[in-house]
C-alpha cells in the first residue's frame, strides 16, 4: 500500500505500460507527472522547449519504436493539437494527458476544471475518432494509462487520457500490485527497419496522392472503422442502478466521486472511455430512467453529446469556477426534482 | 578525380516518385550531392533516417529510399530529436528549408543547437516560402520584393551563424548548389560531426521569388552564387565566404 497522487498513478501506470520515453512542458496541475518521470532512469526524458516540441518529439520516439507519452493541460493541450491530427494520420501510437484546468485562455490556472471535453473530440483539423479514457480514482488513473497505452497501440493512435486537476492532484492510498493488465507490443515496424516514408499527407502505402477525393474518402473509412475496432475492446464504465429511482446521473472524472454520495436516491453511470462515446449503453442506461442528469465541471459540453446518444432531455449541473462543493451538488439535484420528468 | 559516370549514389534515392520541384529549382543538385556524401560515407540505409518539414524542400524525405518521415510544418528537428534520443543508433538527416527550420520551426533550432543533439541539419536556404506562392521568409535579403513584401522586404535577414556561434560548441557549414563538390564535401562533415550539425544552402527559387525580382532565368539566378568565395574551416564565416565554421566546445 502506498499514498501517491492521481499524477503519480499516471506516471507509475506509464512505465508499467513499458514507457521508454516521455517529452513534456511544465504546466500545473499537469507538472507532476513529469517530476516523477523525469527521476525514472529507464526511460528517455525530456523537459522540451515548448508543448510542440513535446508532443513532435513523442512522435519521433513512437516512430523509432518506443512506446511514447506527454502530458499537459488545456492551453499546452491546444499547442499539441496539430500533432495530434500528425499522429492520426500518419498512425503514430502514443499517450497523450491532459490534467484539466479552468479556460480558456489562461484561465483560473490552479484551479481544476473538465472544460477540454470538446477540445479532446474536436481540437485538431479535419474529421478524426480520438480515443479517451477518463480516470476518477487514483488507481484508476494507473490502470487507464496502461490501457491507454495498449489501446494506442492497437488503434495506431494518439490516446487521450483525460483527466481533472482534482484526480492529478487527489492522494489516495492504493495497492498497484493488484492490478490486472495485459501488454500489447508494437504491431509496427519502426524506423530503420523498412518502415518507408511516414506522412500525414493523404497518401496510399506512403506514397502521397493530395489530389484524389476518392481516396480520401477510402481513408476515411478505413480510419473510422480502425478506430471503431480498436475501441470496442476497450468498453470501460461503471453502471451502479438503483431500482428504487427513475433518476439517472452521468458523472465522470472528481464530479463521478461526488455523484458517488448520491447513490442511494440515484442511479450513477460513470463513463470511463469518453470517446469515442458509449453510445449503447448510454442510450440503455437512459431508457431505464426518466430524468437524465450529466454534473460536469464546464458549460455543458459532455451533456450535449449524451443527449444526442440517450435521445432524451438532459439535465445539466455545471459546477463551475474550479470548486466542487457536495452540498451545492445536492442543492441543485433537489432544485430538478421540481422538473418534469422527460 | 571526381567520377562523373558514378551512379552508386542512386542507391538512396527512390527514383520511382513522381518529384514536385519545377524546372531551374536546385533542390535536386542539393539532394544528389547528399545521396553522394552518404555513398561515400557508405552509410548503410538500416542506419540512417530522413526527416523532412513541410514545403519544396521538404518533399525531400519521400524521395529517399530509405525510411523518411515527412512532419508537420517546423516540427521535423523536435521529431529528429526523439527519433536520436529513442535510437541514438540512427544517424539523423533533417533536409529542410529556410521557411520551415528558421521561420516556424525556430524554436526548435535554437534549443536543438542548445542541446547539442547529434543530428545533421541539411537547411535549403531559397530565401522564400516557395511552395505556398513566393511569400517572405526570414532569410528574404532586405528589399526584395515578395507577394507579401509588394514595396520591398523592410526587415534583415536572421544571421543563422550567429545563432549557432553563441552555443559553446557548434558546426556550421555554408555552401551552394554551384559548387557541387565542395557542397557534398560539408556534408560529409556535417554528418561525420559528433554534435548537431548546420549545413545551409545558399540557393534561389526562381519560380516563386526570382522572376518577381526580373530574372529571367534559372540560370541567370545561379550566377548570383558566384559571388561566394571557397575559404575552407575557421571559426567564422564572412557573408560572402562558404566553408566550415566551428567550434569543438
Amino acid at each position: 500500500m502506498k499514498l501517491i497522487q492521481g499524477n503519480e498513478a499516471i506516471s507509475e501506470g506509464a512505465l508499467a505500460a513499458g514507457m521508454k520515453f516521455y517529452s513534456g512542458y511544465p504546466i500545473t496541475p499537469a507538472s507532476e507527472i513529469m517530476h516523477y518521470l523525469a527521476k525514472a532512469k529507464q526511460i528517455q526524458f525530456i523537459n522540451s522547449e515548448d508543448e510542440i516540441a513535446a508532443i513532435n518529439m513523442a512522435i519521433g520516439a513512437s516512430l523509432a519504436g518506443v512506446k511514447a507519452m506527454t502530458a499537459t493541460s488545456g492551453p499546452g493541450m491546444s499547442l499539441m493539437q496539430e500533432g495530434i491530427g500528425y499522429a492520426h494520420m500518419a498512425e503514430v501510437p502514443l499517450v497523450v494527458v491532459n490534467v484539466q484546468r479552468v479556460g480558456p485562455g489562461t484561465g483560473m490556472p490552479t484551479m481544476p476544471a473538465q472544460g477540454d471535453v470538446m477540445q479532446v473530440k474536436y481540437g485538431s483539423h479535419g474529421d478524426y475518432f480520438p480515443i479517451c479514457f477518463y480516470p476518477s480514482t487514483v488507481s484508476e488513473c494507473y490502470k487507464y494509462t496502461i490501457e491507454a497505452f495498449n489501446a494506442a497501440e492497437e488503434s495506431l493512435s494518439p490516446v487521450i487520457l483525460l483527466c481533472d486537476g482534482y484526480v492529478g492532484h487527489l492522494y489516495e492510498t492504493v495497492k498497484l500490485s493488484e492490478t490486472k493488465f495485459e501488454l500489447k507490443t508494437r504491431a509496427k515496424k519502426k524506423l530503420g527497419e523498412g518502415l518507408g516514408h511516414t506522412t500525414s499527407l493523404l497518401n496510399k502505402n506512403g506514397v502521397p496522392n493530395t489530389k484524389d477525393p476518392s481516396l480520401y474518402e477510402e481513408y476515411l473509412e478505413r480510419a473510422k472503422k480502425k478506430m471503431h475496432d480498436a475501441a470496442e475492446k476497450y468498453k470501460f464504465y461503471e453502471y451502479t442502478k438503483n431500482e428504487n429511482t427513475r433518476d439517472l446521473i452521468i458523472a465522470y472524472g472528481i464530479c463521478a466521486r461526488v455523484a458517488s454520495a448520491f447513490t442511494d436516491k440515484y442511479s450513477l453511470f460513470k463513463p470511463v472511455r469518453m470517446f469515442p462515446i458509449l453510445s449503447e449503453e448510454i442510450e440503455k442506461a437512459a431508457k431505464e430512467h426518466d430524468r437524465i442528469i450529466v454534473i460536469e465541471m464546464n458549460a455543458g459540453q459532455y451533456s450535449r453529446m449524451i443527449q444526442s446518444v440517450a435521445k432524451k432531455t438532459v439535465h445539466t449541473i455545471s459546477v463551475l469556477g474550479g470548486t466542487i462543493k457536495p452540498s451545492k451538488v445536492k442543492q441543485a439535484l433537489d432544485a430538478l426534482k421540481q422538473q418534469p420528468r422527460s | 578525380m571526381v567520377d562523373m559516370t558514378c551512379r552508386e549514389f542512386l542507391e538512396y534515392v527512390d527514383l520511382d516518385r513522381e518529384r514536385i520541384w519545377c524546372p531551374g529549382c536546385t533542390i535536386g543538385l542539393m539532394f544528389k550531392q547528399i545521396a553522394k556524401a552518404m555513398t561515400e560515407l557508405r552509410i548503410e540505409k538500416k542506419d540512417v533516417v530522413a526527416v523532412s518539414g513541410i514545403g519544396c524542400t521538404g518533399r525531400t524525405a519521400g524521395y529517399c529510399s530509405f525510411d523518411s518521415v515527412h512532419t508537420l510544418h517546423g516540427r521535423a528537428i523536435a521529431v529528429s530529436e526523439g527519433i536520436k534520443l529513442a535510437n541514438s543508433n540512427l544517424k539523423v538527416l533533417v533536409i529542410s528549408g529556410d521557411g520551415d527550420l528558421i521561420g516556424i520551426g525556430g524554436n526548435h533550432l535554437l534549443h536543438a543547437a542548445r542541446r547539442n543533439t547529434n543530428i545533421t541539419v541539411i537547411c535549403n536556404n531559397n530565401e522564400i516560402y516557395g511552395l505556398t506562392g513566393g511569400q517572405v521568409s526570414p532569410e528574404t535579403q532586405t528589399g526584395v520584393e515578395t507577394i507579401t513584401t509588394p514595396y520591398g522586404n523592410p526587415y534583415p535577414q536572421i544571421n543563422v551563424l550567429g545563432v549557432l556561434k553563441s552555443n559553446k560548441k557548434f558546426f556550421y557549414a555554408r555552401s551552394t548548389p554551384m559548387h557541387l563538390e565542395h557542397l557534398k564535401n560539408v556534408v560529409k562533415k556535417a554528418i561525420a560531426w559528433d554534435g548537431f550539425a548546420f549545413v545551409e544552402v545558399k540557393s534561389y527559387c526562381i519560380e516563386n521569388s526570382g522572376r518577381r525580382q526580373g530574372f529571367k532565368n534559372s540560370y541567370d539566378m545561379l550566377q548570383t552564387l558566384k559571388k561566394y568565395k571557397i575559404v575552407g574551416e575557421k571559426d567564422d564565416l564572412n557573408e560572402d565566404e562558404i566553408g566550415i565554421a566551428k567550434r569543438e566546445g
